[in-house]
């Protein structure tokens, strides 16, 4: 029998009847498969969680009382539509009120210190899959499966101490999840396992941070060996582009990792590339797939797609809200580490870089960051840089911007590829404002006007004929 | 350096002599001067934050069991994981028997060790056999050394030889004799005809097989010692279930008879090649420098400049896992000493 590990994500569980539906799929294939799952907190538990635990900082009990009736509430009703069984919808029921409670001391706990540290933060985020996984199980044990319920650290996932985006020794963390879930593999026995959580050696609550539950998923996928990772969401895979923008979007039968990592642009609609790290590397087949039309195959990421999936433009991709920052200054020309000391600062403020691009003359650096950091980049920099000698003349910002993205594995060393993008931009009688290719060449990107994005993306996508994939 | 000792049987018992003996020596040669501050065994532990001095351990020994009886410095039914949390020390060094179904109670005495910071000298080869990648990762991950030369070739170092003398260039595969057991009763099968229940029976007379034998005559005890190869020199993240496994229980006196016919004898031989790990019988030509008799162990590093390089040694005893202990502190107090300093 063929192993598979099935991650089902936040909208995926976002409701009872959501639930039952991810209980009647893992029951569909449980008669082909050994199945592991992982769930994702509700939809949105997570975000609320992390609200409350800075609220909590402040001090105010009344509003723990009432988040966590509120959740209790949430969860009971998830409850109540996902079991039929009342003896079953009693256990979890009496699971999650003790969970809430442990909850509720904590956030009171952290009320009367007043401080939120990392540890403690990730102690209470992860309480949206603890509460989540219990319903789970419950609805699949109501469907007459054997299974059973475990946070990450039962599962035996061990990470490093780092708080809030933790990695998982992960030697050690296949010696341990072998041993406990195989032998219930083995059994019958279909597990349920917390993503996004695990525990560092002590046994400390840890959260695996960006990669999340997909990060989870393909961290067992890698301990139990098994043949596929699937990823079930609200979607039906990974498409040429956002169909939003571009009502003929299509989806893309199959990606390389490379590929897939490169499209996590995308948003949360892909990836991160973080969860692909490890199943990459024993090259584990991932394949994502909508909950809500089980019947679609979905999106398969291998290591070697099939030769019809080799074409050489994969998918096209626009980031919004995001802002080009200039830094000038004749006195970086020349002076070795000059690019250093703008990206320290701006690293030392937790602003990302999205992209860079400066010419040899070197008298000039473009970035892209997020649009809301604007003001903060600019002023850092000014008070660190420019002044009398110092390294910065002058910054300036173009805050009406998108980038485009143009992706595919199969781009590297394609003679031409560039200008036929470019003619196409230019075709729109589009000016482009920056440009950026990797040595990769997995991607190139580049930036024009926000009003202009959609249709540089329409164009690119109708001349690349992705319509037609 | 402070040690604490966790297992008290032959091997247990052979560390602290070895320690005790020439112990101006080791001070004078190595600037190692370790001090036993605790002994922990099934019953209890004996705990001196200062030291045993060579006259009690000495004493200890003679003394014989139970150890925690003692009424100075003995802690009765203190667990080994109690004193290995509580008691400061450098280095836990790992000496209790065996167990390949779950490596416990070694696997929980290596990983609490690991946890408070203390680095581990092991013979047991259960844990690394089952958990080794994942040991390897935890003692990186704790900034700590595990050593283990006493679990392959303790009388033949075997491991320092191949990651040492042979860094640099590329081990392409290995080829060994590592279970002295076996290789007496092949030996003898082959050269006097005994059937192998009389080989057997009379190896046990001799004290050369366990009471229990199947963790030799199995292969399991090789197939430790393979998968402790593979990790160790050729960096492959093996554990025992990877291992295909072919005892000798089904090598016949026909079949070595046979064999010599084509001047060749049957040993059992463990491999390690870039796709297959194995432990099972295969023919050997008698030139073959790895076809030796007796309770020897010999090995081949097939390598890719300096071709094959065979090293033929004892296999473990008592003292010669003991001395592998002493090698192993030798070499931790060595790195610690350039850590501490650099």
């Amino acid at each position: 029998m063929k192993k598979v590990v099935m991650k089902f994500g936040g909208t995926s569980v976002g409701t009872g009847e959501n639930i039952r539906q991810v209980a009647s799929i893992v029951t569909q294939y449980s008669k082909e498969y050994k199945i592991t799952v992982v769930v994702s907190a509700l939809a949105g538990v997570t975000n609320k969680l992390l609200e409350i635990a800075c609220q909590a900082k402040k001090g105010d009990e009344k509003l723990v009382k009432d988040f966590t009736n509120e959740l209790l509430q949430k969860h009971k009703e998830a409850v109540e539509s996902a079991i039929v069984s009342k003896p079953l919808q009693k256990k979890v029921n009496q699971r999650i009120e003790e969970i809430i409670a442990e909850l509720g001391k904590i956030l009171t706990g952290i009320c009367y210190v007043g401080e939120l540290t990392p540890k403690s933060k990730d102690y209470v985020v992860s309480f949206g899959e603890r509460l989540s996984a219990p319903i789970v199980w419950g609805a699949i044990q109501n469907n007459n499966l054997e299974t059973q319920c475990f946070t990450g650290k039962e599962a035996g996932i061990v990470t490093d101490s780092n708080f809030g985006e933790a990695d998982p020794l992960m030697d050690f963390t296949v010696h341990l999840v072998r041993e406990r879930l195989e032998p219930l593999l083995e059994k019958g026995v279909i597990p349920v396992v917390t993503g996004f959580i695990a525990a560092n050696q002590d046994g400390i609550v840890t959260t695996v941070g960006r990669g999340g539950s997909d990060y989870t998923a393909t961290i067992l996928g890698v301990a139990l060996e098994v043949d596929e990772v699937w990823i079930w969401t609200d979607v039906d895979g990974i498409m040429t582009t956002d169909p939003k923008l571009v009502t003929t979007a299509k989806l893309l039968p199959q990606l390389s990792y490379q590929e897939a990592a490169e499209m996590a642009i995308f948003g949360a609609k892909a990836m991160h590339p973080r969860a692909l790290g490890p199943v990459s590397k024993e090259t584990i087949p991932v394949r994502i797939r909508n909950t809500f039309h089980p019947e679609n195959v979905g999106t398969l990421i291998t290591k070697e797609p099939v030769a019809d999936a080799k074409q050489v433009v994969k998918a096209v991709a626009m980031i919004k809200n995001v802002a080009m920052l200039n830094v000038n200054g004749a006195a970086m020309v020349g002076a070795p580490g000059s690019y250093t000391k703008v990206f320290e600062i701006l690293g030392r403020n937790n602003i990302n870089i999205m992209m860079i691009s400066a010419a040899a003359s070197e008298a000039n650096i473009s970035m892209i960051i997020k649009r809301d950091m604007v003001s903060r980049a600019i002023s850092n920099i000014e008070i660190a840089l420019s002044g009398l000698g110092g390294l910065v003349s002058e910054v300036t910002v173009e805050e009406d911007v998108a980038v485009v993205a143009v992706i595919g594995a199969y781009m590297k060393g394609n003679l031409g590829l560039a200008s036929k993008v470019f003619a196409i931009v230019a075709k729109k009688g589009i000016n482009i404002h920056m440009i950026a290719q990797g040595s990769s060449e997995l991607n190139i990107s580049f930036v024009v006007k926000e009003k202009d994005g959609i249709e540089v993306i329409k164009a690119i996508h109708e001349e690349f004929s992705l319509d037609k994939a | 350096m402070r040690i604490i000792l966790v297992g008290y049987g032959v091997v247990g018992k052979g560390v602290t002599t070895i320690l005790a003996r020439r112990y101006m020596e080791k001070i004078a040669n190595y600037g190692f001067n370790p001090k036993v501050v605790a002994i922990a065994d099934v019953d209890g532990a004996v705990i001196n934050a200062r030291g045993f001095s060579a006259e009690k351990l000495e004493k200890f020994k003679q003394k014989g069991y139970p150890l925690s009886a003692d009424p100075d410095f003995g802690h009765q039914g203190m667990s080994a994981l109690e004193v290995i949390e509580s008691v400061e020390a450098e280095v836990v060094v790992e000496v209790t028997p065996v167990n390949i179904k779950n490596a416990e109670p070694a696997l929980s005495y290596i990983t609490k060790a690991f946890k408070t910071g203390k680095h581990v000298v092991t013979t047991n080869k259960g844990p690394l056999a089952l958990a080794m990648p994942a040991l390897t990762e935890l003692a990186a991950h704790n900034n700590v050394f595990l050593r283990f030369s006493g679990t392959v070739g303790g009388g033949t170092p075997m491991l320092e030889f191949a990651k040492r003398c042979l860094a640099g260039d590329k081990i392409l595969a290995i080829k060994g004799i590592l279970n002295g057991t076996t290789n007496y009763i092949l030996s003898e099968m082959g050269q006097n005809c005994i059937s192998f229940q009389d080989v057997l029976a009379n190896a046990q007379k001799l004290g050369y097989a366990e009471r229990e034998p199947s963790m030799d005559i199995d292969g399991f005890d090789t197939a430790c010692k393979v998968v402790i190869l593979s990790n160790w020199v050729m960096g492959k993240k093996v554990t025992l279930k990877d291992v295909n496994i072919t005892g000798i229980r089904e090598v016949t006196l026909e079949l070595l008879q046979d064999a010599a016919k084509r001047y060749s004898t049957i040993k059992l031989i463990g491999t390690v090649e870039d796709k297959e790990v194995s432990v099972k019988p295969v023919e050997v030509p008698w030139a073959n420098p790895l076809c030796v008799s007796g309770v020897l162990n010999a090995v081949t590093f097939q390598t890719e400049y300096a071709a094959d390089q065979t090293l033929i040694g004892r296999g473990a005893g008592g003292i010669e896992t003991a001395n592998a202990v002493l090698r192993d502190l030798l070499d931790i107090r060595h790195k610690l000493a350039s850590k501490l300093l650099s």
